[in-house]
């Protein structure tokens, strides 16, 4: 697995002066170091199977959170219970303190947005548009304005489309911001995701396998574009099969095993528990640390 | 995005390799594309200038001289004679020319000529009592039908063989007065066309029993020249200046259509039918909200127009209505939209809780209890059988909207007023729909037909939305039931059928969903059908059924694409597979 940092120039880091701009016109609220997502005791239960058990979790601002275990350990469904989508069997989620609403619209339009393992761009829509969908909570445009296209509404259209613009060149997809969102390579498709969800002016990213069936180099790309977001002041949690990827990505790392939650901590902490070597992916100790430590003193 | 072909490389690409199940049959015709496209184009004039008929058809001689007698008049070609004539010497030049895309172009010619052929023919032979009316079975000798199909058919097969080119994307932008005069006369011409359509074969009815397959055969020859002039990529290109001029294009499309009194079609028999297209365009238009862009399919939308209707003809001082007060058109339209849009709510409340064909099996539900409601003639409302005639017309001071008008030596028909009341109103609905789908609540629609789950989580709320889509859609349907019921002066359960909502979704899923032309389109095709074809009144289900699978098997998107519906299908498309083989260039550059 070597790898090279050099990234052709479609995929590299979004350029420095249109990071400023998109701070500049999300200014989210940064540097408070509060806990902002809150889940606590999370369960949810299908049925007899317990997909989840308690599950806690607390992002800080501005932080980035590892979530990672093994194929059905629950990760998806733990999203899905922060966004609205599930109603957790027991336990409480809050944004800033406040409850989490029970409808993933309000979710999002409380600041929480998210991706999806399985792709779920609109596909017969282009680019643009999809990231324009993105803006939907935060434009200001009843239905009577949308009828009559008057001074009010050319001025919300422009500024949408403004920002659209400016995220499509964060992600690196200008060149395809006319095209229609299924013929994009799909290591775009997962970007422009991002993109559209970056769109909803979110505090919060969920990110579920943001880089699942990417190359080695895409792979950077989408690295390098989380440590972007976090630069804008976005609180981000990530989902990822990769542990090499989650731990030179994030500050703090969970292990969820069968819907337990197994280990917290830093990349480093969890590289060293045992625990996560036994129970993550059920293979031979010795074989797992090899693996990990792998990982050790590159970034 | 897009490059423009060098018509040299286009036309210097190597041979192709045809696949699939007559890729040997084709392979083996390939070397003789060029020779065989022009013999095709010879047959097929040979074709059209030799015979049709045998002896003289029952209803007497068949139109355009088809009989033996043609020899009386050999250069007075008229009709599909004329048209096959047309396409046939149009595919030797295309031939012999070196233009781009000129296999595909000269394929959509040899469609046009087979199916003329085959049209006439069969009407021949079925009228003329067996296929001896179009060969030699009573010693004369009448083979015109038979050699313009095999013309047809051999210019199709020689130019498919050939290869088919990508359209190629035209990107000439010429000084902006040229283009203003080129639009001008394009769309001068489309209302000459428009006017022909309507009236060709003349007024349907027992007088006129030619009337729906002269119809049928000029539709048959426009489709074939539409099609070559759309795989020129010139249609594109047209769509695309007219676009360059917005403003400009709308202005010259809405006088065009406000100046069709003044074209052959101006009598008062086809300013109804055409404002009877009108009605259901505006209706197919709003429809297409619901279904086109939403998502969200209605089979008992035809119901919203006849609230509409209703509702109107209740207000408008009628004897038979159960209210008896009249109040000013205006404000009737105003109302019945109004009454419309409150059910259209209710009707889609359950889009909260169900979804897909669930919600079908709702509208289905609606529509049936809104015919049976009708006709029981529920609180005195609807007349029930009887339904509310002597519905008073439109009158503005001492002018009544059925009143012929005279400028000057100009008399135009009656019924014209309320023709430029229909345009008046089409056009509003469509300006509605156009600003609708290119807004926030637009992109919303569409968002939830693509991925219901992701738009809310892009923070839409799918619910009110959803709603939303069934109140304007049917405020839409009331607008045009509040013109209908003055229009034909009475309202009866009756108009407002299943089978009408099944008409309106076909017009829409016919002319291309999400887009406005594409309902205009299919609402003119399938309600001037009937019209053409009284006498195939029993079969106009069967030909709804027909046309539908036909489109669906050979264009899927509806014959005017939404460029979002174009690409989602494109694929499923064997031809644009087959485009995309070595042959071909690409269109696009992604
Ligand atoms: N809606 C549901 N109904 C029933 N079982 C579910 C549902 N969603 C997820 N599960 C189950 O919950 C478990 C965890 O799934 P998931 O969250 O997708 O795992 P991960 O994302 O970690 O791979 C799996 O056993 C899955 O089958
Ligand atoms: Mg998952």
């Amino acid at each position: 697995m070597s790898e090279s940092t050099e990234l052709p120039p479609e995929l590299e880091a979004p350029p420095e002066e249109v990071k400023a701009e998109l701070a500049d016109d999300m200014h989210i609220a940064t540097g408070t170091r509060e806990p902002i997502l809150e889940a606590a005791g999370v369960t949810m239960q299908f049925g007899g199977l317990r997909a989840l058990n308690e599950v806690t979790m607390s992002l800080k601002e501005g932080e980035v959170i590892g979530l990672i275990g093994p194929n059905g350990a629950g990760k998806t469904t733990f999203f899905n219970c922060l966004t609205g989508l599930y109603t957790p069997t027991s336990g409480a989620v809050t944004l800033r303190g406040k409850p989490m609403p029970q409808d993933p619209s309000r979710v999002t339009e409380a600041g929480v947005a998210r991706t999806f393992q399985n792709i779920r761009l609109f596909p017969s829509m282009t680019a643009m548009e999809n990231v324009l969908v993105g803006r939907h909570v935060r434009m200001k445009q009843g239905p009577v304005s949308s009828l009559l296209h008057g001074p009010r509404f050319r001025r919300s259209e422009a500024e949408a489309r403004d920002r659209a613009e400016k995220l499509l060149a964060f992600v690196g997809l200008t060149r395809f911001s006319e095209e229609l969102a299924r013929n994009l390579p799909y290591g775009d498709q997962r970007r422009l995701e991002i993109a559209r969800a970056l769109a909803t002016d979110p505090s919060v990213l969920l990110l579920d396998e943001p880089t699942a069936g990417m190359n080695a180099q895409e792979t950077e790309a989408t690295r390098q574009l989380i440590f972007a977001i976090r630069d804008l002041g976005v609180s981000v949690v990530v989902i990822e099969h990769d542990t090499k990827f989650i731990f030179t990505l994030c500050d703090r790392v969970l292990v969820l095993v069968q819907g337990e939650l197994l280990v917290e901590g830093t990349p480093d902490e969890v590289r060293g528990d045992p625990r996560v070597v036994e129970a993550y992916l059920g293979a031979p100790p010795e074989e797992i640390e090899a693996q990990l430590h792998t990982t050790e003193g590159e970034s | 995005m897009s490059t423009t072909i060098d018509p040299p490389v286009a036309t210097t690409a190597p041979p192709v390799q045809h696949t699939g199940r007559f890729g040997a049959v084709l392979n083996a015709v390939a070397p003789f594309a060029k020779i065989g496209m022009i013999v095709g184009g010879v047959l097929s004039v040979l074709g059209a200038f030799l015979p049709w008929v045998t002896f003289v058809l029952n209803e007497g001689a068949y139109p355009e001289r088809a009989s033996l007698n043609m020899f009386v008049e050999p250069f007075g070609v008229s009709g599909f004679r004329l048209h096959i004539t047309l396409l046939g010497i149009a595919a030797i030049v295309i031939a012999l020319l070196t233009v781009p895309a000129k296999h595909r172009i000269v394929r959509g010619l040899g469609i046009g000529v087979a199916a003329v052929a085959l049209l006439n023919g069969i009407w021949i032979t079925v009228e003329g009592g067996g296929l001896g009316a179009i060969t030699a079975a009573d010693g004369t000798i009448a083979f015109g039908a038979i050699v313009a199909l095999i013309g047809g058919l051999v210019t199709v097969l020689a130019a498919t063989s050939g290869g088919l080119e990508a359209r190629p994307e035209w990107e000439w932008e010429l000084p902006w007065w040229v283009e203003w005069i080129l639009l001008l006369v394009i769309f001068a011409l489309v209302l000459l066309l428009v006017a022909e359509v309507l009236t060709s074969g003349g007024q349907g009815g027992v007088v006129n029993p030619y009337a729906g397959v002269v119809f049928l055969s000029l539709l048959a020859a426009l489709s074939g020249a539409l099609s070559a002039l759309s795989a020129s990529g010139l249609l594109t290109w047209v769509g695309v200046v007219s676009e360059r001029h917005r403003v400009f294009s709308v202005v010259v499309l809405l006088l065009c259509a406000l100046a069709l009194p003044f074209t052959g079609a101006g009598t008062e028999y086809w300013m109804t039918v055409a404002s009877n297209i009108g009605v259901y365009a505006a209706t197919a238009i709003g429809l297409n909200i619901v279904v086109g862009l939403a998502g969200l399919l209605d089979l008992g939308y035809v119901a919203f127009l006849g609230i509409g209707a209703f509702t109107a003809a209740n207000l408008s001082g009628a004897a038979a209505s159960a209210v008896g007060i009249h109040l000013p058109f205006l404000l009737v339209m105003v109302i019945s939209a109004v009454v419309a849009g409150i059910f259209g709510a209710i009707v889609g409340s359950p889009t909260l809780r169900v979804r897909g064909d669930y919600l079908a099996i709702v509208t289905l539900a609606f529509g049936e209890i809104f015919v049976r409601s009708a006709q029981n003639n529920i609180a005195g409302l609807t007349g029930g059988a009887n339904a509310i005639p002597n519905i008073p017309p439109v009158g503005v001071g001492g002018f009544q909207f059925n009143d012929s008008i005279t400028i000057g030596a100009l008399r135009l028909p009656s019924g014209v007023m309320y023709y430029v009341a229909i345009v008046l109103l089409v056009a509003f609905v469509m300006l509605v729909f156009g600003n609708l789908k290119n807004s926030r609540l637009g992109r919303a629609w569409i968002a939830i037909r693509e991925d219901e789950d992701a738009a809310s989580a892009m923070g839409i709320r799918t619910g009110p939305i959803k709603i939303l889509a069934f109140l304007i859609g049917a405020m839409l349907a009331g607008l045009a039931g509040a013109f209908f019921a003055h229009k034909t002066a009475v309202v009866a359960y009756d108009s407002f059928r299943f089978l009408e909502s099944v008409t309106l979704l076909a017009a829409v899923i016919l002319g291309g969903m999400g887009t406005i032309p594409g309902a205009v389109l299919g609402a003119s095709i399938l309600f001037v059908l009937p019209e053409k074809l009284r006498e195939f009144a029993d079969y106009r289900l069967l030909l709804f059924g027909l046309a539908l699978i036909l489109i669906m098997r050979f264009r899927p998107q509806g014959i005017i694409a939404d460029k979002h519906r174009k690409a989602e299908l494109a694929d499923d498309d064997p031809e644009d597979v087959a485009r995309e083989g070595p042959g071909a260039l690409p269109t696009e550059v992604k």
